[in-house]
């Protein structure tokens, strides 16, 4: 055989040899993750937070990725009674890291192992809290304050519920899941892991007690409703009886006065009179009743006269009478 | 066996000589492709309305801007693109589905779950709002959370649950919409840069906010019955407008004949108090002739329009007819007339 054909040979064998070893001892680790290095199962030097290429031996040693990124959890939402034994749902949610990686592997082995560890760990932490507080200390933060005209907007119509409104938070919900990711950071480290946040994501009240409390929203609105109903119907008729008094009032003064006018000028005219009559009072009244003879006599009237009236004198005599 | 080897040899001899021939082709077409296959991997654009980051080898080694770009190829460096300008936005209680100019409305059960939360008085209201962000930073977009959206979505949740928890129910309903939305803003962008994601809120708006569907028909029942309550006493307002102005109408005419009666009764006084002081004037001149005159005035008037007239002669008892105007036939001359004397 020639020898170019052993040398095209081996740079072939040495180009397929070079395909295979290279892939199986590079590796990249990208940005978002960290990784740790596995011979024959069991992890090998420093866990590798450095995004880029990188080296390893090949098929001897594998590599083991993990996130390095925040990681979501959310759990599923638990009933729980507080205090007062009122049956809420809880619903809270929280955010990791895988920050010791080979603790991480050792421990929990992947991130299915991690959230069913913190599905325990938190899980029970909430119930623990939740149900040693009072309600409104779930639902209300440390600086929850009523004035006066937030009580008198909050229209508080049933007992009991004023009091409640004005209930002071001694903790607050703020507290509560600072409280919470305390104790639950605790257990964390053992794992490899940091538990950034744990927030409530929902509170609900359980289906049975959400339908009280509807029934008992509808009910303090229907009182409120009948109270503006009869607060109009008591307002209008307090108008109208302030219209009829007005109205009698009105009238009756127009009245009185009409009878001052008219006495006024009765008077009046009675003084024309007597002070134009009283100058002569024997000729007013031959004046005026020779007037009233001309009113009343008329053709119904019959009048019977003497002869010996002095206006027959002269049918009988026509002379003078003497002096 | 060694005929078998010769005629190997032969063949393998023949294949090395056509390959040999078309070796010169076959490796310019292999080189061309790979080239070609180079320029392609080699450029990028970017979208105006993103950012790319350029990753070598899982490392991020740059963050290029709008435009043209060139990287090393053959897959050596990735490109992820992320938007940075453009508004994204999250829905909260309700989806609004369908795109291109309609957009339609859905609050299905696990929408009114996002939605019901329990008020500072313990109540139950329903929330929609709405969180509109932006990536602020491509690179921790990508590489601080492994799902931002949903760590965004959460703690949104969690956030507006907060601030509704520790209000009074009436006021998200009313007058608090904008304080809460301006609060809950505020207190994201604050978990956002502490949780270091990338991301920038622009805004929360909340959208509907009502009591929860079983208990709405109250609410609005509270209403009617206070625009009932000012129709009460509106219409009871105007029954007085109308009344009162009317009767004071009327009062001022029931006066105002009392005065025209006044008037009417004090200038007749004085008209006959006047006449009466004229002739009583004249009358003081010459009384005798003055009186003679009135009284046979008066008979004259009189007399003729009087139906019947007796005279009674002194010491008679029956009187004597003077005038029968009414009467057709004259009566008959009684003997007793006495004549003139």
């Amino acid at each position: 055989m020639k020898s170019s054909a052993v040398l095209g040979t081996l740079v072939v064998l040495a180009g397929i040899a070079a395909a295979v070893l290279l892939p199986a001892s590079l590796f990249i680790v990208d940005e978002a993750e960290q990784a740790i290095i596995v011979e024959f199962g069991a992890p090998v030097g420093d866990p590798i937070t450095t995004p880029g290429l990188h080296f390893k031996k090949p098929f001897i040693q594998e590599v083991r990725r993990f996130d390095k990124r925040l990681i979501s959890w959310d759990g599923d939402p638990n009933q729980i009674p507080t205090r007062g034994e009122q049956f809420i749902s809880v619903d809270t949610t929280a955010r990791w890291r895988i920050i010791d990686p080979l603790l991480f592997l050792q421990r929990v082995q992947d991130e299915r192992g991690a959230t069913f560890r913190l599905n325990e760990i938190l899980d029970s932490v909430v119930r623990d809290h939740v149900s040693a507080s009072d309600l409104v200390e779930i639902v209300r933060s440390k600086d929850w304050n009523i004035s006066p005209e937030d009580l008198a907007r909050a229209q508080a119509t049933e007992a009991g519920e004023e009091e409640t409104l004005l209930q002071k938070v001694k903790t607050g919900r703020e507290e509560l899941v600072k409280s919470i990711l305390e104790k639950s950071r605790l257990q964390m480290p053992e794992y490899g892991i940091e538990l950034v946040d744990i927030r409530i994501k929902r509170i609900d009240y359980v289906q049975a007690v959400q339908q009280r409390v509807f029934e008992r929203m509808v009910a303090e609105r229907q009182r409120i409703a009948e109270q503006f109903r009869s607060e109009g119907q008591g307002s209008a008729a307090e108008i109208d009886g302030e219209t009829q008094r007005l109205l009698a009032q009105v009238r009756s003064d127009a009245r009185r006065q009409a009878e001052i006018i008219r006495g006024g000028a009765d008077a009046e005219a009675t003084k024309i009179y007597a002070d134009a009559f009283g100058a002569d009072p024997e000729f007013y009244a031959f004046f005026r009743t020779l007037e009233s003879y001309s009113k009343t006599l008329n053709e119904k009237s019959t009048i019977v006269i003497g002869a010996d009236s002095e206006y027959f004198r002269y049918l009988r005599d026509t002379s003078r009478p003497q002096p | 066996m060694s005929d078998d080897f010769a005629n190997f040899q032969r063949a393998y001899r023949n294949n090395i000589d056509e390959i040999r021939r078309y070796r010169g082709i076959a490796v310019i077409g292999v080189v061309l492709a790979l080239v070609l296959f180079g320029l392609w991997s080699s450029y990028f654009t970017v979208q105006p309305d993103e950012q790319a980051v350029v990753k070598r080898f899982g490392k991020v080694v740059a963050i290029k801007e709008p435009g043209l770009h060139f990287k090393l190829p053959f897959g050596v460096d990735r490109v992820q693109a992320v938007p940075i300008t453009r508004v994204l936005k999250e829905e909260f209680g309700f989806r609004s589905i369908g795109a291109g100019g309609r957009t339609q409305y859905r609050k299905e059960n696990e929408e009114r779950e996002e939605s019901l939360m329990l008020t500072g008085d313990l109540k139950v209201i329903d929330v929609e709002w709405v969180v509109q962000y932006r990536v602020s930073d491509p690179d921790k977009f990508l590489h601080r959370s492994r799902d931002p959206r949903k760590t965004l979505r959460d703690t949104s949740e969690a956030v507006m649950r907060r601030i509704v928890g520790n209000s009074l129910g009436s006021d998200v309903l009313t007058e608090k919409r904008v304080a809460v939305a301006t609060k809950a803003r505020d207190e994201l962008q604050a978990l956002m840069t502490e949780f270091d994601l990338g991301i920038h809120v622009n805004t929360i708006e909340l959208q509907d906010v009502t009591p929860p569907e079983p208990v709405k028909p109250a609410f609005n029942e509270v209403n009617q019955a206070e625009q009932e309550r000012e129709r009460l006493i509106n219409e009871a307002e105007k029954r007085r407008n109308q009344v009162i102005p009317r009767a004071q109408g009327e009062a001022k005419q029931i006066v105002a004949e009392a005065q025209a009666y006044a008037l009417e009764r004090v200038n007749r006084a004085k008209g006959e108090a006047d006449r009466f002081g004229a002739i009583l004037a004249e009358y003081s001149q010459q009384p005798d002739v003055t009186r003679r005159r009135l009284y046979l005035e008066m008979i004259d008037t009189v007399l003729p329009n009087v139906g019947r007239i007796f005279i009674m002669e002194p010491g008679q008892t029956a009187p004597i007819p003077f005038l029968n105007l009414g009467d057709p036939s004259p009566a008959p001359a009684a003997g007793s007339q006495g004549g003139a004397r």
